[in-house]
């Protein structure tokens, strides 16, 4: 088998027909009928803070097979985030999983040392997170960052690393891949750095890559096109997605599986279009319905705008945004 | 469009993107540099201007020195003139400082000798102390900070804190005279008093040097500690060092490839300001053990009213001072390019 940065080389010319094919990967999911064995099994998970003694998730369960992707969507405090942080093994201070299970490629996480982390992470396991910038080193080029995973993770020597970096720059469609090697973080845009993040964390060809609000910050033609990239590398590399998100039009576009959580609840869990259609959950039809009323759809389905209408669209201006 | 598809890149344009990275390292160090001699040139005109003024200021006189306080004023009005001080103020400045330019700081008013002779005879003791003093304290500081930060808020971070802090507030005079007493009278571990050239034997110079530097160092040690633990702890709680752990890369290579370039910024910092401070104490040093360098020098030409020889020393000490802090931002420049940004 292929490493996952070689395949992103070897069909980086091929990016039109995965676009094209991009469409068919919508469709539903039978965990069940899936042949391969998943890479990612959460069961039951729980977390807690230990410092105020309560606890903050009730319990997570999904499975993530190769080239799957599952999104978690939910308001900010419902517990999404801390679980990504759990299956990366990086809890904050006082934070500890209570109960239930992880298992990153067969193996159960709970008794892994430091060193075993060390080498799970980056090349089984990786993540992206919102606000690209402050994950990247701001004295250290771009490039040279990059290069020092596949140092590090792959045993290449430095110019190869070089290379292969300038590579993964060129594959996550930056355009002028040597430049930005030389770059700092400063010199970047926003979309362009959460290309180099990407670019960093399947530096070492893991399996399973967290995508933690990867594209809240970014503005919406940028958003697409880097939920594009992933959808692309997860068809072309079988990798495995975990998408997390508080927009559902973001997950809806990418994911097979979604959860809805709230309050550290899953409220509801299915595949994607069975939870965007017949929505089960009374907090689920409410995230729909808020996209049916404040989406960009209704406006440009209305015909007639008359003033108040018009006024109206001024002040959900950043809702349009976030749905479009 | 910044993030569309690329087309393939000629092999010439890789190469001239290569130098580029390179022509721009070393355009920030030029950068630097140039930034700091035209902060260096005016500092300097101002200082030795003010310096030079002190005669005119403090009415001493070589006369006075030399012929004592009886001389009658043709006698003084003589010898002034023998000195040149009967010519005009910025003459005589811009005649000082053209000697200054190149090297000469003038003849000493108690004995007729060359100024920048004795100087350099006082340098190479207080400058052997200095760095040697610097050195200890950089690596002491170094340790001790580095591990306050790896075991924060443990009580090997207590005792760290807690022993630093009570080292800050030794004044060198005090620490000296300790040991003293405990290294050279009691233990005969060191010599007491005295210097030895490195010329004469590497092991007697750091015999003669250890115990003054470690007196002096005690300050640096504090410093550098204090401000080291205190960048490194809130250098990891940076994302990128999240960002570090999620690419797998392990706790060593995170602290000196992330943590500790970042959180050296702050702690060299001090360092430049540590230098003037160094060079300061070592006159209270150099009296307790009996070392003839400069700021021993410096003390007693200022009080036998040597004019020349207190504005060489002056004009030594801005020289190493400024230079001491030309370096100091030069490896800033080196280690965090966000220095340069104001941030």
């Amino acid at each position: 088998m292929a490493t996952l940065s070689e395949k992103v080389l070897t069909e980086a010319e091929r990016n039109n027909r995965a676009g094209a094919e991009e469409t068919g990967t919508t469709e539903p999911v039978r965990p069940a009928a899936a042949p391969s064995t998943p890479v990612l099994s959460v069961r039951d998970v729980r977390i807690s803070d230990q410092a105020a003694g309560q606890e903050i998730v009730h319990g997570v369960s999904f499975t993530l097979t190769p080239g799957k992707a599952v999104g978690i969507v939910g308001e900010s405090g419902s517990g999404k985030t801390l679980t990504c942080r759990a299956t990366l093994g990086i809890l904050p201070a006082h934070f500890e999983v209570t109960g239930g299970s992880i298992e990153i490629d067969g193996q159960e996480i709970s008794g892994l040392s430091s060193a075993q982390w060390t080498a799970l992470r980056g090349a089984t396991i990786s993540a992206v997170f919102q606000d690209p910038a402050s994950y990247l080193n701001p004295s250290i080029r771009v490039g040279a960052q990059i290069a020092e995973v596949l140092k590090v993770k792959k045993g290449l020597k430095r110019r190869e690393a070089h290379r292969q970096a300038i590579e993964l720059l060129h594959a996550v469609r930056l355009r002028d891949p040597e430049l930005v090697y030389t770059q700092y973080t400063y010199e970047l845009s926003g979309g362009m750095l959460q290309r180099v993040l990407i670019a960093a964390a399947i530096a070492a060809d893991p399996r399973i890559l967290i995508a933690d609000e990867a594209t809240t910050a970014l503005d919406v033609t940028v958003q697409a096109e880097i939920l594009d990239l992933l959808a692309d590398l997860r068809e072309r590399t079988g990798l495995a997605l975990v998408l997390v998100s508080h927009d559902l039009a973001v997950v809806a576009q990418l994911c097979d599986e979604v959860l809805v959580m709230r309050q550290g609840e899953v409220v509801e869990q299915g595949p994607t279009h069975e939870v965007l259609h017949h929505p089960q959950h009374e907090y689920t039809r409410l995230l729909i319905a808020e996209h049916e009323q404040y989406g960009l759809d209704k406006f440009l389905a209305t015909d007639a705008i008359d003033a108040t209408e018009a006024a109206g669209a001024v002040a959900a201006g950043d809702k349009v945004e976030e749905s479009a | 469009m910044t993030t569309t598809e690329a087309p393939a890149t000629p092999p010439d344009v890789r190469h001239r993107i290569a130098t580029t990275g390179a022509r721009h390292t070393l355009g920030r160090v030029l950068v630097t540099l140039a930034r700091s001699i035209a902060i260096f040139v005016p500092v300097f005109l101002v200082a030795t201007f003010v310096t030079f003024a002190l005669r005119s200021l403090s009415g001493l006189s070589p006369a006075r020195i030399q012929l004592g306080e009886e001389a009658t004023p043709e006698a003084v009005a003589r010898v002034e003139a023998q000195w040149g001080l009967n010519r005009p103020f910025l003459v005589q400045y811009v005649d000082w400082l053209g000697g200054v330019l190149h090297g000469q700081l003038g003849t000493s008013w108690t004995n007729g000798a060359d100024i920048s002779t004795l100087i350099g005879l006082g340098l190479g003791v207080s400058l052997s102390v200095a760095f040697f003093a610097l050195i200890i304290g950089v690596v002491a500081g170094f340790a001790l900070g580095t591990i306050a930060a790896l075991r924060r808020t443990t009580w090997i971070d207590r005792a760290i804190t807690g022993f630093v802090t009570v080292i800050s507030v030794m004044p060198a005079f005090v620490v000296g005279i300790v040991l003293v007493a405990v290294f050279a009278v009691g233990l005969h571990v060191f010599p007491s008093a005295g210097y030895v050239p490195a010329a004469q034997g590497v092991g007697p110079w750091l015999a003669h040097i250890t115990l003054p530097a470690v007196a002096l160092s005690f300050d640096v040690i504090a410093d550098v500690a204090r401000q080291l633990r205190t960048s490194l702890i809130a250098a990891y709680r940076e994302n990128y060092v999240t960002g570090a752990i999620v690419r797998g890369l392990s706790p060593r290579r995170i602290f000196f490839g992330h943590v500790l370039r970042n959180g050296l910024g702050p702690a060299l910092a001090t360092l430049g300001l540590k230098f003037p401070t160094l060079v300061g104490a070592s006159v209270v040093t150099e009296w307790i053990f009996g070392l003839q360098g400069f700021g021993r020098f410096a003390n007693d030409s200022a009080q036998a009213g040597d004019v020349p020889a207190v504005q060489g020393v002056l004009v030594v000490s801005i020289v190493l001072v400024v230079v001491f802090n030309l370096i100091v931002n030069l490896v800033l420049a080196r280690v965090t390019p966000a220095s340069q940004r104001g941030v």
